[in-house]
């Protein structure tokens, strides 16, 4: 057992502070501090990505070889500290998290060198398109279907919920390629170059908070190269199913809940509470912020684990433990920072949540971005897997299963 | 002890489920808040017509002297429309707060009953509401008059109003001044809820008022009494709403399948649909059991402290599961549910959120 904090990561953080204290425009600051979903504001980010990018620093979970920065674990938890002690956006997650590096695992040699630059750089945004109206927690019911035609594949079908397909530039979906055997096994893995294919609509949905981030995709008769393909046809489940583990597993997540932790604090220095005094001094209060940040520290903890290859990173529950652990941790923070905002959550602030507006927001930061941040929280157990259906998946690695 | 309604209670919920029906679905209700208005002038006309504008008022005030189970009877059915017209704004606050004043509440009362002109009750501050010497907002003398300064947050349809109702502290005790939204010195900004209804921050610097202006220099108890009457028609619009979820909720797991099951058939989905009437069956239980003691006098203030907490404890846990259960579409703007969700919440954090009230509770 070892761990090192020498005097060469001291100047590690020094670095790093240095370039993230100059760096990141007024705009991209804003951008991260009116961040409120896992979906930091599209342009700022990706913005924010082409700055990193320049500097090399824009994807730490990487190997080297790919663009990755080599850094120790220790070095990217130390990263991960200092960007979110400065409220930046956190990049977004489809490309660096996803695609990406299932491509640098399932991709042809072809495919890494054509779409990895442009996944590093932030010239290209993908999106997902997997969950289709019928095929939710059951995605392998999925009927939007692609049948050969010569070189090419002809989509017909639709897919929902896909995040910012209204401001992505490439998507990656799974598509049906046949109908025999196990519903598994006729489904195939493809890489779209484009998201305006002559056939292809998309139609913003509506969120809880007012703004459209998910989408609905349609398909008719959209044509596209065979050579979009990930992995063979009829296999892309196994595809699929690698890069879920890199969707929901090897995060480090913890720095920014951390952040969050002290936002609240700060706030409720300065908020009153009924009982006199300000909320910070309240003891029950501080029971309940001491509660979550001994939780946090059980998964900070844990997510160190697993990126440093403990055994624990192959526990097959690992994934779906994280996801549950991450997912329930951001809605119990959401909630606090409801609680502290008080009714100056209740206020519907739009123009104040945008980006550039200039609309002064009615009260304080953490207030302003409270209610929108509890409100997308709720999908933190919805998405990439609902909850319940991790629960299933954890409770099926052990013997009574 | 009886816990149903009267055969007239039972009219009153009846037709005002009818009217809503018709003239306040979730689409229509969208399009209202869609279109900026503050209210739906025939929506209030017929509220008026059917007496809903008078109902808490005394009949020597020109009311018809409504008893708090009426109130119940009709915020069960606003709250499972989820209204957002000033009902709780104008009337159960603002117009019962004006009625403190008597006499001098005139002509400005028989207007608000009639439908013509909406007040406003500027009471919570920053810390919600709490006793007398935590408020902020003070009223001093200034030669022949008065002086008001301070702010007041979430005032309730305060940029709609012809006038606010405003408590502030004087010395040790707590008085209630009328005063004019335009005069000098005071500075409404309106915004809307996230669950539809209006609301302001209003700001007094140094705003001198004829002395009298002061309603009532010694006002807690009465005020305590009208924020009661308020806060038992919010339990029953967090009832109402949380019984619109459960059978929302529970048809959809029956309807939506996945795996080539109904969702509900899941033991997950089957306990959490459980959990979610059980909290409904505890929020009306205790919705109706305070109601009856209220009506008999009985109610401390724990009581109602104590429906409160409950009412946003249980709310949101059944909003939370709604939205939980519906999955992805649960997260749109198009369905119902995350307004229902957002009403509960908005319920939850005025006047005097879940922590406040449990910590009266507790503290004995
Ligand atoms: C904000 C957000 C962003 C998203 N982004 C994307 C995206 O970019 N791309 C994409 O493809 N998809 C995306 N999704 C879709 C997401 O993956 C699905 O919402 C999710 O898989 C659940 O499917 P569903 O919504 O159809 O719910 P359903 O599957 O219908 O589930 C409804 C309820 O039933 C429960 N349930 C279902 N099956 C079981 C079971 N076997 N046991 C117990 N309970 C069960 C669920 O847990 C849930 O509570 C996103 C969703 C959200 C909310």
């Amino acid at each position: 057992m070892d761990i090192s904090f020498g005097p060469e990561l001291e100047s590690f953080r020094a670095e790093v502070a240095a370039f993230l204290d100059c760096a990141p425009t007024p705009d991209i600051r804003e951008a991260g501090r009116k961040t409120t979903s896992v979906f930091a504001p599209f342009e700022s980010v990706m913005a924010w990505q082409k700055i990193l990018h320049a500097k090399g620093w824009v994807a730490p979970g990487w190997p080297a070889q790919y663009g990755g920065t080599g850094w120790s674990v220790e070095q990217r938890y130390i990263f991960a500290e200092e960007y979110f002690k400065r409220d930046l956006p956190p990049l977004l997650p489809n490309g660096l998290q996803m695609v990406g590096p299932l491509l640098i695992d399932l991709g042809s040699e072809e495919q890494k060198a054509k779409y990895l630059p442009g996944i590093l750089s932030g010239e290209d945004y993908w999106t997902q398109g997997y969950s289709e109206p019928n095929a939710g927690s059951d995605l392998a019911a999925l009927s939007c279907a692609a049948v050969a035609d010569g070189d090419d594949y002809i989509i017909n079908g639709q897919k929902i919920w896909t995040t910012l397909a209204h401001k992505a530039n490439r998507m990656f979906m799974l598509v049906r390629t046949s109908t025999e055997g196990k519903k598994q096994q006729g489904i195939t893995f493809l890489l779209l170059d484009r998201t305006d294919y002559p056939g292809m609509e998309i139609r913003p949905i509506i969120g809880l908070d007012g703004i459209p981030e998910q989408c609905e995709v349609f398909f008719d008769n959209v044509r596209v190269p065979q050579t979009a393909r990930v992995g063979a046809e009829n296999d892309g489940w196994s595809v699929a199913k690698a890069l879920l583990r890199h969707e929901r597993g090897g995060s480090a997540g913890s720095p920014a809940m951390y952040r969050k932790l002290e936002l609240i604090r700060v706030t409720a220095q300065g908020t009153p509470s009924p009982f006199g005094g300000m909320v910070a001094d309240d003891p029950v209060f501080q029971r309940d912020i001491g509660e979550l940040e001994a939780d946090i520290a059980s998964h900070a903890a844990f997510e160190k684990l697993v990126i440093s290859g403990h055994p624990l990173s192959h526990d097959p529950a690992m994934p779906s433990m994280n996801k549950v652990m991450s997912s329930e941790l951001a809605q119990r923070v959401s909630v606090l920072m409801t609680r502290v905002a008080g009714t100056e959550a209740l206020p519907l602030q739009l123009e104040a949540l945008n980006i550039g507006s200039n609309v002064a927001a009615l009260g304080q930061e953490l207030e302003l971005v409270a209610m929108p941040y509890y409100l997308n929280s709720r999908a933190t157990t919805i998405y990439a897997g609902t909850n319940e259906v991790q629960r299933d998946l954890i409770a099926r690695t052990l013997p009574a299963a | 002890m009886d816990f149903s309604f009267t055969p007239e209670q039972d009219m009153l919920r009846d037709s005002l489920g009818k009217l809503l029906a018709q003239t306040y679905s979730f689409d229509q209700r969208q399009a209202l808040l869609k279109s900026g208005a503050a209210r739906s002038e025939p929506v209030w006309q017929a509220l008026g017509e059917m007496g809903l504008l008078a109902l808490p008022f005394a009949e020597s005030d020109g009311g018809l002297g409504g008893q708090p189970s009426d109130l119940v009877a009709c915020g069960l059915v606003m709250g499972r429309h989820l209204v957002a017209e000033p009902w709780l704004a104008s009337v159960l606050l603002g117009g019962k707060a004006l009625a403190l004043g008597g006499a001098r509440a005139q002509p400005l009362l028989a207007d608000v009953i009639a439908g013509n002109a909406q007040v406003a009750l500027a009471h919570e501050e920053r810390h919600g509401i709490g006793p007398v010497t935590a408020m902020g907002t003070t009223l001093t003398l200034n030669g022949d008059a008065v002086q008001l300064d301070g702010e007041k947050k979430l005032v309730l349809g305060g940029a709609e109003a012809n006038a606010l109702i405003v408590s502030a502290r004087a010395g040790d005790k707590l008085a209630l001044v009328r005063v004019d939204p335009s005069a000098p010195g005071v500075a409404v900004t309106g915004y809307s809820m996230i669950d539809g209804r209006r609301a302001a921050t209003v700001r007094f610097e140094h705003v001198i008022i004829p002395a009298a202006q002061v309603m009532r220099d010694d006002a807690e108890a009465a005020l305590d009494a009208v924020i009661e009457n308020a806060l038992l028609t919010l339990s029953a619009e967090a009832v109402g709403a949380m019984g619109a979820l459960l059978e929302m909720t529970g048809s959809y797991a029956a309807t939506r399948k996945q795996f080539g099951v109904p969702i509900g058939s899941f033991q997950a989905m089957a306990h959490r649909l459980a959990d979610m009437k059980i909290a409904w069956a505890k929020a009306q239980a205790l919705l109706l059991y305070t109601t009856a003691l209220i009506e008999a006098g009985q109610a401390s203030p724990r009581d109602v402290a104590l429906l409160k907490a409950q009412m946003g404890r249980l709310g949101r846990a059944v909003g939370e599961s709604a939205v939980q259960v519906h999955g992805g579409i649960g997260m749109t703007d198009e369905l119902a549910v995350g307004h229902y969700l957002k009403r509960l919440l908005a319920i939850e954090a005025m006047l005097g959120s879940t922590d406040y009230h449990l910590r009266r509770v507790g503290a004995r």
